[in-house]
């Protein structure tokens, strides 16, 4: 679910990176733009491990339709681009992406079409301030309605192409942001420092920086998933505790007559604790391969949580959980199998030793 | 040469709660090559006499030598790994290890004592065939009966070269066909090798057998008899 969060904030939201023009992050005027923003998405395309890019113009505005008005973001886009970064295209529920040639598409949430009593083919005004300081206004067609599965970003944005977006703006060209996608998250901090090195005069963010939220529930992910390991450990130790005891109690007769004829202490409990960790030698593989299994399955198929839709999006979390597992956690948990059970026979291992022979044989 | 050498053992249970003298002050030495039942009715004290000489019990006085080593001051381990080398046990139960094969079950003790596989090899099929059931050796213990489990465990028992084999009621469950083979075997084994048995037993067939009978009566023995 936290993972679900995360993927969800860098593929909408965030991207793995962002370019700025410095003062633009506090203060979202629109005279702060990138300077060349070509240039730079030419560059940036060109770094190795950027898997896409894109240019947006973002303005801060108000979209008004015949039965009320709001405060939105307006994202000016490149479709094409955009849908390579964050697979916008993907989340319309309605209607249909940006048609190449058209003017004046706009493409709003699913959120602000039931607030605002909207519906495709209507028209909405968007309105906001230009590099001049003029409020200035533009009605667009609503071509299709998305719906990202997080509330809070699908009530806060709507989006146009850039060029139109420019020419309402009058100047061709500008952007405010650089969206960058990398092949793989591991590229994370390497790709970052080339890019500051790259545009010492942008502000280069990751996502984990522009939203310090993902990054703490990024790190709950460890966090939660050391606590569910040794809440599972602690319940299988007591599982082996049992099971192992009780071998040893079925044993009583078998056990003394093998210190009768003469097996030590030691050798006895090595027994025990050997036939132990075989069990987890044995049980962990198959238990992981099923585990594997199912977060396969359930990756591919995700798990609805479509009774608890409402709640879970307003806190930017998906109602479909795609289930994952990196692989140093298959590691961790075989290890940590293979130590419970390595604990959780010390205590049975203790009790064979325990057993005098002479009433032990004559057990039934 | 005398293999077992008890003197004024005694051995009460339960000495702080309802004590229960099993042994009164039992003297007893046994020679080499024996063929000596203990006998005598139940609660005599004739298994806890059994199980002191063989290490499995300690006793609350008295001393035990065997092969001329007092044991009834050794440690646990030290009395564990005595066993191991110089005394032989048949259980009334058999009590075989249900997982491993007659050879196997014989070899067992062998490899407690790191004995060379080949060795181990030789000398439990050489046993099971002394014992007579050669042809069951890689047989498991509930594909056998009664009377060749014992054998087995008989055959087990001599695995270690042990000073003598103690024998707690070895013909109770065995039917009259099988007691009366395992007795001809152990009989002949005594002859032959000069394998010491001491035998712990009501079984009148035992009894008749044995060339000693030793009997106790409420701790004490109370006869000994030579033939």
């Amino acid at each position: 679910m936290v993972g679900g969060y995360v993927k969800n904030a860098i593929q909408n939201e965030t991207s793995h990176y962002q370019l700025h023009h410095p003062n633009f992050v506090e203060d979202k005027d629109v005279k702060f733009n990138i300077d060349n923003p070509a240039a730079v998405l030419a560059k940036v395309s060109e770094t190795k491990s950027v898997k896409a890019a894109t240019l947006r113009t973002v303005v801060n505005g108000m979209v008004r339709s015949s039965r009320g008005a709001r405060g939105i973001t307006i994202r000016g886009i490149d479709p094409a681009q955009e849908s390579l970064v964050t697979g916008f295209d993907s989340k319309l529920i309605e209607g249909k992406y940006f048609t190449e040639g058209r003017k004046n598409e706009i493409i709003i949430s699913q959120k602000i079409a039931e607030k605002l009593k909207l519906k495709l083919r209507k028209k909405v005004v968007l309105q906001f301030q230009d590099l001049n300081k003029d409020i200035v206004a533009g009605a667009f067609r609503i071509v299709g309605i998305y719906k990202t599965g997080n509330t809070i970003f699908d009530e806060s944005m709507v989006a146009v192409k850039r060029m139109d977006l420019n020419e309402l703006m009058a100047k061709e060209g500008i952007a405010h942001e650089v969206a960058v996608l990398l092949d793989k998250k591991e590229d994370l901090v390497p790709t970052g420092n080339a890019l500051k090195v790259s545009f010492p005069n942008l502000l280069v963010e990751n996502y984990r920086e522009i939203s310090p939220e993902t990054q703490l529930y990024e790190s709950q992910i460890d966090i939660s998933a050391t606590i569910f390991t040794t809440i599972f450990m602690l319940a299988l130790i007591f599982g082996i505790i049992n099971t192992m005891l009780m071998a040893v109690l079925e044993r009583n007769r078998e056990l003394g007559m093998l210190m009768a004829v003469g097996m030590n202490k030691g050798k006895v409990f090595t027994m025990i604790v050997l036939e132990t960790l075989l069990l987890g030698i044995i049980a962990a593989p198959i238990g992981l391969f099923l585990g594997w299994a199912t977060i396969q399955y359930f990756g591919g198929q995700g798990i609805d949580l479509g009774a608890f839709s409402a709640s879970m999006e307003q806190f930017g979390l998906s109602t479909k959980i795609y289930t994952e597992l990196s692989t140093k956690y298959y590691w961790s948990l075989a290890i940590s199998v293979l130590i419970t059970a390595l604990l959780g026979s010390l205590y049975p291992a203790w009790k064979a030793i325990g057993l005098r022979p002479v009433e032990a044989i004559r057990k039934i | 040469m005398t293999v077992i050498k008890a003197s004024n053992l005694t051995k009460t249970y339960n000495p702080d709660k309802i004590p229960v003298r099993a042994l009164r002050g039992v003297d007893l030495a046994i020679e080499k090559g024996e063929f000596t039942a203990i006998v005598g009715p139940s609660g005599s004290g004739k298994t806890t006499l059994l199980n002191i000489i063989g290490g499995l019990d300690r006793p609350t006085a008295g001393e035990v030598e065997v092969g001329g080593k007092d044991i009834s001051q050794l440690s646990d381990n030290q009395l564990i790994d005595f066993r191991k080398d110089n005394i032989g046990f048949v259980f009334q139960s058999y009590n075989l290890i249900p997982v491993l094969t007659a050879k196997e079950n014989v070899e067992f003790v062998m490899v407690l004592q790191n004995r060379p596989k080949a060795e181990r090899d030789k000398r439990a099929e050489s046993l099971l065939t002394a014992v007579g059931i050669a042809e069951k050796m890689d047989k498991r213990p509930s594909e056998l009966s009664g009377g060749q489990q014992q054998r087995v465990a008989v055959a087990r028992a001599l695995a270690s070269k042990p000073a003598f084999i103690l024998a707690d009621e070895p013909t109770a469950n065995l039917d009259s066909e099988s007691t009366a083979g395992l007795l001809d075997m152990m009989a002949t084994m005594n002859k032959e090798e000069n394998i010491t048995f001491v035998f712990s037993t009501h079984d009148q067939r035992v009894i008749d057998r044995a060339r000693r009978v030793v009997t106790l009566v409420d701790g004490k023995i109370v006869s000994d008899e030579r033939r």
